[in-house]
């Protein structure tokens, strides 16, 4: 393995409906981490940015525009797409580059500006996501995928929809305490139940919102942190994964094993195990995703996630603490900045910046983020620097 | 210049042209025989791209499925559908498609009976419950 690599600052912009351009969005949370790092642009040896649908917003070959703008036009920009889980597969592109010794400093942006867009055009762009001659082309949106894969598990493992709609409860619960999310309204679960049905067994708010926003971190290596005099944290595990790209192709629906093969990566790398984990920031982007995200992540075992959900052992300061910012189900689903958006929640973890939200004690915590159906994922491993 | 048309079918015209006829149309590969669908270029066991076309029939059940209430652009002329997942009855392989005239649960329980009927333009693999 190369060099360490920190991250030194983080900013975010509110996720939800945003009035402004997407290079602006991605420039303002661009510079909240600049400042958050203390240092200036010309400190920023590369920029990493993900994004997904820039074409929605009429700009693509976004990164040499945020470059520009950020006024050093001379510094190399890259964008990368990888559907939901650009943000976090960017994040690993940015921390490789750091570790290999390329760069001292870099800039890892995501963002992403979908609610001009109609349900219906968004539903299609984000149907493009999918393996689309299999599923988008036959009628598959993205909450019907997720909608099979829910049928299956609910069958498979004797769990509830009322299960499901915990998960939402749960994340709203923790998104009221997060003054940037999108959806900031308490629910029950009669709420959840009652709600209307977008794909069934999954109905709206089994759903994550489509949002605006934008998330940006500074990646450094130790000299450069050390120097800077501002807080900062370690990355200490790092891990990618792939699936089969459409759903019918995997052997068990219940499962992503790109979760499984990225997580084992992430923990090998930081000589760790799920039980030290603090909190966990995973991809909800519907509700089961979450159920099988923390079974596939190793907390629980394969078919108990609706159990652990019920008794209460996920909730903020229980056994293990997800999604603290409250998930995509209410944080928000910038697609592109999402996994960014992760980073910069452990970053305010462990800097003292989470206010009521903060996960008490919390010295290691993990993200989760991937893309589309989970057909690309990449998990990370964080340590509190005391 | 004029531009030179191309006579060969793609993987996925011929996949096509089989849905139209109800079989499925899969790869056997033939070093190692591992069958895979017809729109792959590499076994993903042995890596070899030498293949046997085989068209299986295309019945089944259902292995899991959703209703689209909220639906993507283009299926705005569709009452209510599921997007299903079935296991052809001939060999372990799942294959999704449309199956119009569903609007509950109760209309399709897993492990009902589905075979492939056509493939249109629109809607993708059309099947049909039997």
């Amino acid at each position: 393995m190369g060099e360490k690599v920190y991250v030194l600052g983080a900013g975010s912009t509110k996720y939800g409906k945003l009035n402004e351009s997407v290079i602006e969005i991605a420039l303002n949370a661009s510079k909240d981490a600049i400042d958050s790092a203390g240092i200036t642009p010309k400190d920023v040896k590369a920029g990493y940015i993900s994004n997904v649908f820039g074409v929605a917003d009429k700009q693509v070959h976004m990164a040499p525009v945020i470059m520009s703008n950020l006024g050093i036009p001379e510094v190399p920009g890259l964008t990368i797409e990888s559907a939901c889980g650009s943000g976090s597969v960017m994040f690993r592109e940015a921390f490789a580059n750091v570790s290999a010794g390329f760069y001292d400093c870099v800039l890892a942006l995501g963002v992403e500006k979908v609610t001009h867009t109609s349900t219906v055009e968004s539903t299609t762009l984000f149907s493009y996501c999918s393996d689309f001659f299999y599923e988008g082309g036959n009628g598959a949106s993205f909450p019907g995928l997720f909608g099979s894969m829910a049928r299956a598990y609910l069958a498979a493992y004797k769990a509830t929809e009322e299960d499901l709609a915990r998960v939402a409860v749960k994340n709203h619960e923790n998104g009221l305490l997060n003054p940037k999310a999108h959806v900031r309204k308490k629910i029950t679960v009669e709420d959840v139940l009652k709600s209307p049905v977008v794909a069934s067994p999954l109905k709206l708010y089994d759903c994550c919102p489509f949002s605006d926003g934008a998330s940006a971190v500074i990646l450094c290596n130790e000299e450069f942190a050390k120097k800077s005099g501002n807080p900062y944290i370690e990355i200490v595990g790092s891990g990618r994964g792939a699936s089969p790209a459409s759903v019918q192709s995997r052997k068990d629906i219940t499962t992503i094993p790109s979760t499984v093969d990225a997580s084992r990566q992430a923990y090998k790398m930081a000589n760790l195990s799920p039980k030290d984990i603090d909190f966990v920031e995973v991809h909800d982007c519907f509700t089961i995703a979450e159920l099988i995200d923390i079974e596939d992540l190793g907390f629980f075992p394969k078919g108990t996630a609706a159990q652990a959900v019920r008794e209460g052992r996920t909730m903020l300061n229980s056994d293990i603490s997800v999604n603290p910012s409250g998930g995509l189900k209410s944080k928000g689903h910038p697609i592109g900045a999402t996994g960014v958006g992760q980073v910069v929640e452990v970053f305010e973890q462990f800097t003292n910046k989470a206010g009521d939200r903060t996960v008490k004690d919390a010295e290691i915590a993990m993200t989760h983020n991937f893309g589309a159906t989970g057909a690309s994922a990449a998990v990370h491993i964080f340590k509190k620097i005391k | 210049m004029s531009k030179l048309k191309s006579t060969k079918q793609s993987t996925r015209e011929l996949f096509i042209e089989h849905a139209k006829k109800g079989d499925i149309l899969l790869n056997q590969c033939i070093k190692c025989s591992n069958i895979m669908l017809e729109t792959v270029y590499y076994c993903d066991k042995c890596f070899s791209n030498s293949f046997r076309q085989v068209p299986y029939i295309g019945k089944g059940r259902v292995v899991t499925y959703t209703i689209q209430s909220v639906v993507p652009e283009g299926f705005e002329d569709v009452n209510s559908y599921a997007w299903v997942i079935f296991k052809l009855d001939d060999c372990d392989m799942n294959v999704s498609g449309f199956l119009p005239g569903i609007s509950t649960p109760a209309d399709l329980p897993l492990g009902s009976k589905i075979k492939v009927v056509d493939f249109h333009d629109k809607h993708g693999l059309i099947l049909q419950k039997y």
